[in-house]
């Protein structure tokens, strides 16, 4: 919502504000008439030829708002993904469980004693880091997503209280614009009455709006750098649950690699014993060849 | 393939000849030691050119057969490779027996022993892709322009190759592997039986014929096998050819044999051996099936995973944790997390798809099997009825036997390997998982030595961050309040209708002044108190009430008497 006038105007209309005074220009005004001046709709009222709101002032709020309508826009894509982020993690560390489970419930792990402990150890380590996983996805989910959902549950308010002072910009603006139109007129006796009735009505409108205009500049920006220690702590538990849970994983795979006899060897090396496992099965004659 | 059916022409050209024994009885004993030594030298010899024949083929011929592709010479030429070194080792040993005389023979007995096992295992090899190199050999001969430049190489580097150039060279291996048996066979013919040699000779000379007899054996299987576990995309005018009144009438007679083999009419083949075998591997295909679809499960979820990419938020904080959790993410999803994907699918889910397809060969045969015992049956039904049996039915028999035999002699071998084989992949995903692990915490570990509490416990850290979240908690909520206690401005409702003319006269008697909107219902409670919707007008008399609380207004409603009310009003 931007005022319509030339930019030569710069406006102080109170002492709360500070700044200079100087002679309005006239410009054109379209007021429209109405039979009960009490009923009167706002936002078919001609805009004031004052500008009530100083370009600076008006920039920097845009500018704090702008701020915040991004960082809005950040923290709820990261709760987002956030989210999804850890959906998916639980969904593969299920996945791992099922390939132990479904192995542990062949028939062969009766016959093949070798086979049972293996698949039995695969089991239990599978199931610990599910656990794992689980207790780090709710740290997670205490630590990063809560939070980030709190911070988000801040700015329909703050978003309202926008809206608000945008509604009083207009209020005052339209009895600004009525009061004008008094003043221009040849002032009678009814004229003047009249005037000083508009005036009457434009003070507290013009108050509040004041009000509401300083208290949002207050605390918009106070708002917006509380992030910088909002965030922090969120981070760093999420960091901490990294290390916490492959540490785990690192220990418990470790182990069972140990276990299971069978030592880290390079990548081609594995590559050449699967050829070599597929060469014997191909040499049978029940196999195959394709 | 039969020994007696090779023609020698190979060893003729290049062997020494054997001189004709004359048949005086006197000298016999000496004529065998003579004949014994000519045998053994004759041995040694024929080895020799043979080697040196092989090593031809191998590197001047199918090195300079550049026209033809390499699948083909793969083909053709086996594992031409692994037979030379063999034979060149036997050789070897074979040679450095002429300096022990006396024991000579019986050194050459333990040698071919001793190489039984490698001759037989090299030379299966290249007997089994024999048949399909002479089907190449054959295409060749039907380019008469590659004809003509092969025979050409060929003749140039062995000009007694003749003119059947190609298949001349490939058989030459097959007809030494047969001639052992008759060369050993040769000497032990001239060797004293009482000695210890002719014991060892003996043994080496039946070895050797095993060791002709299992590759034929091998061979004959692998015939059989590859007739029925072609697993050959099918078109459907194929398929509705194949169904012809021949095999509907056997798919029949099967199904009527199988249904009376249910109902008890017939006594079903029990062959417990078999029958544990195939279950056994049923149970291997399950497993592997199973991990087969787990693991491409697995891999879906783990490619979901990494689509998420919560460190691209910006949240326009310089430094500190938040940056270091965005380096550490970018990073981890840039490398460790591809690094590992990509390992699984190359060392995992690949091995696990071959394996897989290696089910289907044994699984057809075994379902041959059974419809060939049930052809089997009715044929024995009928030779108890009738007393004979056609050719084709005799056939049948024979069939079921092949692939009876077939299978339980390799099914066993197939479920140790494949065991194997899946143990192995297991292996690998759970060395892969912990080399991901070790990945992840050398970065992570890195990024928690620059946080502000790294010094701290674990439990220590959880309460400051809980503390911490609880205090800024508190922050956000007083934040919150103060957004919302910016209130709605006053503005003016329409008025109701009907209400002007009250508004006037409110006006007049009291002045604009003093003229207020009531912006919400009110609903009087006591006797004395006003109820008035939202958007009347009033007039105001006075902002407290009769005791003072100012929170109850005395006004005027232009139509009844003036009475306190209660709630909000906006002028």
């Amino acid at each position: 919502m931007r005022s319509e006038l030339e930019p030569q105007l710069v406006w102080c209309f109170s002492e709360s504000l500070h700044l200079s005074l100087r002679e309005p220009i006239r410009a054109e005004v379209r007021p429209k008439k109405t039979s009960l001046w009490l009923a009167q709709i706002p936002f078919k009222i001609g805009q004031p030829k004052k500008q009530i709101v100083p370009k600076t002032v008006e920039r920097d709020f845009e500018r704090e708002y702008g701020k915040l309508q991004q960082l809005e826009e950040q923290t709820r894509r990261l709760q987002k993904d956030m989210k999804k982020s850890t959906d998916a993690d639980l969904a593969m560390s299920k996945s791992a469980v099922k390939i132990s489970l479904d192995l542990l419930s062949n028939p062969l792990c009766e016959q093949d004693q070798d086979f049972l402990n293996m698949v039995t150890a695969l089991d239990t380590a599978m199931k610990r880091m599910d656990a794992f996983n689980q207790e780090k996805v709710n740290q997670i989910q205490k630590t990063v997503i809560e939070p980030l959902k709190k911070f988000g549950s801040v700015f329909p308010s703050l978003n309202m209280a926008v809206k608000r002072r945008e509604q009083a910009l207009q209020d005052y603006r339209r009895l600004q614009a009525k009061v004008e139109k008094y003043e221009e007129k040849e002032k009678t006796g009814p004229v003047l009455a009249k005037l000083h009735q508009a005036r009457e009505e434009l003070r507290p409108v013009r108050d509040d709006f004041e009000a509401k205009n300083k208290q949002l500049l207050d605390e918009m920006p106070r708002f917006y750098n509380s992030r910088l220690d909002y965030f922090q702590p969120s981070f760093e538990s999420l960091i901490r649950a990294q290390v916490v849970y492959y540490s785990e994983m690192h220990k418990i795979f470790g182990d069972l690699t140990q276990q299971l006899d069978q030592p880290g060897c390079p990548d081609e090396q594995r590559e050449r014993e699967n050829e070599a496992r597929l060469s014997e099965l191909r040499a049978l004659s029940i196999v195959a060849d394709d | 393939m039969e020994p007696a059916d090779m023609t020698n022409h190979g060893d003729d050209a290049l062997s020494s000849r054997t001189g004709a024994p004359d048949g005086d009885d006197r000298l016999s004993e000496d004529r065998s030691l003579v004949q014994q030594r000519l045998a053994v030298r004759e041995l040694i010899d024929t080895e020799v050119s043979y080697l040196h024949v092989l090593q031809l083929c191998a590197s001047d011929i199918r090195s300079r057969l550049q026209q033809l592709p390499q699948g083909d010479l793969d083909v053709l030429f086996s594992n031409i490779d692994d037979i030379i070194k063999v034979n060149r080792r036997l050789l070897h040993d074979l040679q450095e027996t002429a300096s022990r005389e006396e024991e000579q023979v019986q050194l050459i007995g333990n040698a071919f022993l001793e190489f039984q096992e490698e001759l037989e295992q090299v030379y299966k090899v290249y007997c089994a892709s024999y048949e399909q190199a002479l089907l190449l050999v054959e295409t060749y001969r039907k380019e008469p322009e590659l004809q003509r430049e092969i025979q050409g190489i060929i003749e140039a580097v062995l000009p007694q190759a003749g003119p059947s150039g190609l298949s001349f060279l490939l058989v030459i291996p097959l007809q030494r592997i047969t001639k052992y048996p008759l060369l050993l066979q040769k000497i032990l013919e001239n060797t004293l039986p009482d000695t210890s040699a002719y014991a060892v000779l003996q043994r080496a000379t039946s070895a050797l014929q095993d060791v002709v007899t299992n590759i034929n054996e091998y061979k004959r299987r692998k015939e059989v096998a590859s007739k029925y576990t072609k697993v050959e995309p099918l078109s459907l005018r194929e398929r509705l050819a194949r169904i012809n009144t021949h095999t509907l009438s056997k798919k029949t007679t099967r199904l009527s044999q199988l249904l009376k083999q249910e109902a008890g009419l017939v006594p079903r083949t029990e062959d417990k051996e078999f029958d544990d075998l195939e279950e056994r591997f049923h149970w291997v295909s399950l497993c592997v099936t199973e991990l087969k679809s787990n693991m491409a499960a697995y891999l879906d979820n783990l490619e979901a995973f990494l689509r998420f990419w919560p460190q691209d938020c910006n949240l326009e904080i310089p430094g500190g944790p938040v940056v270091q959790y965005c380096y550490l993410a970018r990073d981890l999803q840039l490398q460790a997390f591809p690094e590992f994907k990509q390992q699984l699918e190359a060392q995992v889910w690949q091995p696990l798809c071959s394996l897989a397809k290696t089910l289907a060969g044994p699984q057809n045969l075994i379902k041959k099997r059974l419809d060939k015992l049930l052809d089997f049956e009715r044929v024995e039904e009928k030779l108890l009825e009738v007393g004979s049996v056609t050719y084709e039915e005799e056939a049948a028999r024979h069939t079921y036997q092949a692939l009876n035999s077939l299978l339980v002699a390799e099914l066993p071998q197939f479920n140790q390997l494949a065991m194997r084989w899946l143990g192995q992949i297991l292996c690998t995903f759970v060395t892969l998982q912990r080399d991901l692990a070790k990945q992840v915490l050398q970065r992570a570990e890195d990024s928690l030595a620059q946080l502000p509490h790294h010094h701290l416990s674990e439990p220590a850290f959880r309460k400051l961050v809980e503390d911490a979240l609880g205090q800024t908690s508190h922050q956000l909520h007083s934040f919150q309040e103060n957004f919302e206690k910016v209130l709605p401005p006053p503005t003016t409702q329409p008025l109701l209708p009907g209400a002007e003319r009250q508004v006037q006269a409110l006006l007049s008697k009291y002045g604009p002044g003093k003229l207020y909107q009531v912006t919400s219902n009110v609903s009087g409670a006591g006797t004395l108190d006003l109820t008035l919707p939202r958007g009347h007008i009033v007039a105001l008399l006075q902002n407290k009430d009769t005791k003072g609380n100012s929170s109850r207004w005395l006004v005027d409603t232009g139509g009844g008497g003036h009475v306190p009310l209660r709630g909000q009003k906006q002028p």
